[in-house]
């Protein structure tokens, strides 16, 4: 095992890792961030997805000896204290939400999207969300809370 | 006067914010001090005897705790899909047996300090197989004098229902239609695997927490299994990641069980994707034979129905779903002489238990599709042909002559017709796309009504402050159930939703239900929590006129108190409540039975559009349309999700999922990149619109949604596709040119 520093939500974090850890495990078995899911073993379903310098990724994919030095948002890291993210209201409002297991992975897809587009057209937050299976919603809410997030957060940004 | 939650509002599922925040504990979240994890060996064969099994090498791996096979089976057989303590159904199942029967079949589990190690053992177990004769299909399996799979024919049963007189009605016809169709088996495909973990304590208790639709239902049959009273046996389901029927049957819990008594620590299980769709449950696959009698001008005449379903290796629900599907197509037209004789067939493929739409799916889809190719004869649209036909709200059911509710199919199609009249012009881009448009039809029923008590026990305990407790055994799988309860207790008693807390799906905690089957989730649950909350508020009532010296008749409960008539006064429910406690010594808890009283069906019509590629013969389906007779929307947003839903997973059932079996009995589609779900970027623009004329015994006027709205997409879509493509399609899933499946999009990563 190698120790292995890296950021998540923004604090350096170092964990003992063999080299073929997968980001997942790691943040589920050693940092107890339990919001990425494991869902299909294949790399296919993107209930585990966070944010890695900036970029939507399944975080089964990454492992433990790629992370040397790099940022990972978690779906823990969104909200602030007690106040959520406008991207996590934004599901609850919309009704985005019902088994909720893909639900950090999409929202993750979401702000990766709206961090580099902030006013994404349909077909835009369709791409960006197609990593992400969900067997509950078929996607309709998930992207309407999209569209409502991104302006909730440009009409704040003014 | 403020109201609280009326009905028909949105109102987002109660835990959202735990779900949104990754907050939300779901039992593969959950570590347990001193737990042990286990693994699963999954027979690599279709069916064959153990000659030998050593566990030797595997046992003595450091940290391996315990290793079983069926040599440590308990020896009880058992049926998964056991619903109540007199159920009769064929027990054909054990944890482990000496005979496996299809690949994914349970050989051996190992409990280990870690999964690697679990993992690792299993490789370390030294089998030898004695190969049997194997059957994937029905058609084979139900051969005469093909090998048993179980006892002396791989026909279950023969089920026969009839209505009107058949051969009466054939002769009357003047077009007789004769059809085969097909349909795969179906995983369930929820994003949450099967997980358990089992706690056999020291005071002889067994605890299960497991995602599951059923916490009572496994209590008889682990009861059984181990020999346990059933106040030794807790089961719980603290969080479902989606199930949709899927973790509605017992699977990998007496494992994990079995591991922990043997062991005395906990035990977690959790299985693979591939395991989940190898070793868990499918949707029954099926084949349809379906002869239908028509007049010249369209009326339907006589419909002989002949269905045989693929229970896979064990029985499980073999008998619940066909008898659910043998009485759903029935209810949907006014055809008057119709025959149904159904066989659930064995063979050596992974186990057929209940998924969404519990048979509807496979009845009406060969019906749907038919419907279509007659209409094609007739040279009438099949909007025509259905109008024609279609049941109206005065119907009865032909067998068993009762009332269907107030079914509204005809007004669902009328209202689909007239949304899809907004579907602008598309291009076929000088010829490169075929472009057609499908429709269906679907029903599904309420809940078990006609075939056993459906009853649900709810209690409601009030706190001191006004606020209140809500037992409930209904298992929330992400569809809303137990936010539409606390939404129907919130309008009665007069409070926000938030002032309710829940204790749910606790078998310890929680008075009995039924399990969550049938879509009953509104119809009868639904009724439960209304029953519950009227009984609270006559207490309230009771409490508060003792307090204010006042007839209870003049008092009604508002905005999170009591409104006197007399002084038009309003007392918080503290008040009343520290009353109750104070003065009369008591404390208000209420628990209320319901049972199911009448079998009304619900009802939708699909309408898609779709756009072929002619070359490769991809499909996108570009528009769609949904109207379904629900008698009253209790919670928009709910409902309309649960809608989009089914869509989803009906389309899925069109054009890419399903399992194929290869020549060894292996499963060709055993991950999400060989047996795809559809992505957001595969979906179309959605309509969906409600009719509610009002059931008059659904709560509210309320009736299901669930399930119904599976039932239609399939051939709607298919359909769709037929009528871009000009050729008939017949089995699932779609194939371009009966052959390969269509071409799919990468799979990303």
């Amino acid at each position: 095992m190698e120790p292995v520093s890296f950021f998540v939500n923004g604090e350096e974090r170092t964990v003992l890792a063999e080299a073929d850890w997968t980001l997942l495990y790691i943040l589920r078995e050693k940092l107890g961030l339990t919001g990425a899911k494991c869902g299909c073993d294949t790399h296919t379903c993107g209930a585990c997805r966070v944010i890695l310098d900036g970029r939507a990724v399944n975080s089964c994919s990454v492992k433990a000896a790629s992370l040397r030095g790099r940022r990972v948002e978690t779906i823990e890291g969104l909200s602030s204290g007690p106040v959520l993210h406008p991207i996590q209201q934004a599901f609850i409002d919309a009704g985005a939400v019902q088994c909720g297991f893909c639900t950090p992975g999409m929202i993750m897809s979401a702000k990766a999207l709206l961090d580099q587009n902030p006013d994404p057209d349909e077909e835009a937050i369709r791409r960006a969300l197609s990593a992400n299976l969900c067997r509950c919603t078929g996607y309709v809410k998930i992207v309407e809370a999209v569209r409502l997030a991104a302006g909730r957060m440009r009409g704040a940004a003014v | 006067m403020k109201t609280y939650n009326a009905i028909g509002d949105s109102l987002p599922i109660r835990d959202a914010e735990l779900k949104v925040t990754g907050r939300k504990q779901y039992v593969g979240d959950m570590r347990v001090p001193g737990m042990l994890h286990a693994a699963l060996l999954c027979s690599p064969l279709p069916h064959a005897r153990i000659r030998s099994i050593s566990t030797d090498r595997a046992r003595a791996l450091p940290g391996v705790r315990d290793v079983v096979t069926y040599r440590e089976d308990p020896g009880v057989l058992f049926n998964s899909a056991t619903r109540f303590y007199e159920h009769q159904i064929p027990n054909t199942e054990r944890i482990f047996d000496s005979t496996v029967r299809y690949v994914g079949d349970r050989v051996a589990a190992v409990a280990a300090d870690t999964p690697e190690i679990a993992q690792r053992a299993l490789e370390l177990i030294d089998v030898d197989y004695e190969p049997l004769p194997f059957y994937t299909d029905v058609e084979t399996a139900a051969r005469e004098g093909a090998y048993p799979i179980h006892g002396e024919s791989n026909v279950i049963t023969t089920m026969v229902h009839n209505a009107g007189d058949l051969e009466a009605g054939f002769a009357r016809a003047d077009r007789i239609f004769e059809d085969r169709y097909s349909t795969p088996p179906i995983h369930h495909g929820a994003i949450e695997r099967h997980v358990a973990i089992a706690d056999y304590d020291y005071t002889g208790k067994l605890t299960i927490i497991s995602p599951n639709q059923n916490v009572f239902g496994y209590r008889i049959i682990l009861s059984r299994i181990f020999g346990l009273p059933m106040s030794r046996v807790r089961v719980s389901s603290p969080a479902i990641g989606g199930s949709f029927g899927g973790k509605l049957e017992m699977t990998i819990e007496p494992v994990a069980a079995l591991l922990s008594m043997r062991t005395g620590r906990p035990v977690r299980l959790e299985l693979s994707r591939k395991q989940c769709i190898n070793a868990t449950r499918t949707r029954h696959g099926s084949v349809v034979y379906l002869r239908t009698g028509v007049k010249n001008d369209g009326t339907l005449v006589a419909q002989d129905i002949r269905i045989m379903t693929n229970t896979g290796a064990y029985a499980g629900s073999c008998m619940n779903v066909l008898g659910a599907l043998s009485h759903k197509v029935f209810k949907m037209y006014k055809c008057p002489n119709i025959r149904f004789t159904g066989q659930p067939v064995y063979t050596n493929t992974p186990v057929g238990g209940a998924m969404r739409g519990y048979g509807s799916p496979q009845a009406f889809f060969g019906q749907q599709r038919q419907l279509q190719k007659i209409a094609k004869a007739l040279q009438i649209s099949l909007a025509e042909l259905q109008l024609k036909n279609l049941v109206e709200p005065d119907a009865l059911d032909p067998i068993g002559f009762y009332s269907l509710g107030n079914p509204r199919p005809l007004d669902c199609l009328r209202r689909g017709l007239e949304l899809a009249e907004n579907w602008g012009p598309l291009d076929d881009e000088g010829g490169k796309y075929a472009i057609g448009a499908g429709l269906a039809m679907g029903a599904h029923g309420n809940g078990c009504f006609g075939a056993h008590r459906d009853q649900i026990c709810l209690m409601i305990k009030m706190n001191e402050d006004g606020t209140c407790v809500l037992y409930t055994g209904s298992h929330d799988m992400g569809n809303g159930s137990v936010t539409a309860q606390t939404q129907i207790i919130s309008s009665i008693l007069h409070i926000p939703t938030g002032w309710i807390t829940v204790v749910e799906a606790d078998s310890d905690a929680c008075p009995w239900n039924l399990g969550d089957y049938a879509s009953h989730g509104i119809y009868v649950a639904g009724s439960a929590a209304k029953k519950a909350a009227e009984a609270v508020a006559r207490e309230l009532q009771k409490e508060a006129a003792a307090l204010l010296g006042e007839p209870e008749e003049g008092l009604t409960l508002e905005e999170g108190g009591v409104r006197s008539a007399a002084t038009g006064e309003l007392t918080p429910l503290d008040q009343v409540m520290i009353h109750a406690q104070n003065v009369s010594h008591r404390e208000i808890i209420c628990q209320e039975t319901y049972a199911m009283p009448a079998g009304p069906t619900s009802y939708g019509a699909h309408l898609a559009r779709v756009r072929v590629e002619k070359a490769t013969g991809k499909v996108a389906v570009t528009d769609y349309v949904a109207v379904h007779d629900v008698g009253k929307v209790v919670n928009r947003m709910s409902i309309e999700g649960q809608l989009h839903g089914g869509i989803h997973m009906g389309m899925g059932y069109a054009l890419c999922e399903g399992l194929s079996f290869d020549e060894e009995g292996r499963s060709c589609n055993d991950s999400f990149v060989t047996n795809p779900i559809l992505r957001s970027h595969q979906m179309p623009r959605i309509q969906v619109d409600f009719i509610e004329e009002t059931e008059p015994t659904g709560p509210f006027g309320a009736k299901s949604i669930g399930e119904a709205a599976v039932v239609p997409a399939a051939p709607a879509v298919i359909n769709a596709i037929e009528n871009a493509l000009g050729v008939e399609i017949n089995d699932l899933p779609y194939r371009f040119g009966g052959g390969a499946p269509a071409p799919r999009e990468k799979e990303e990563t």
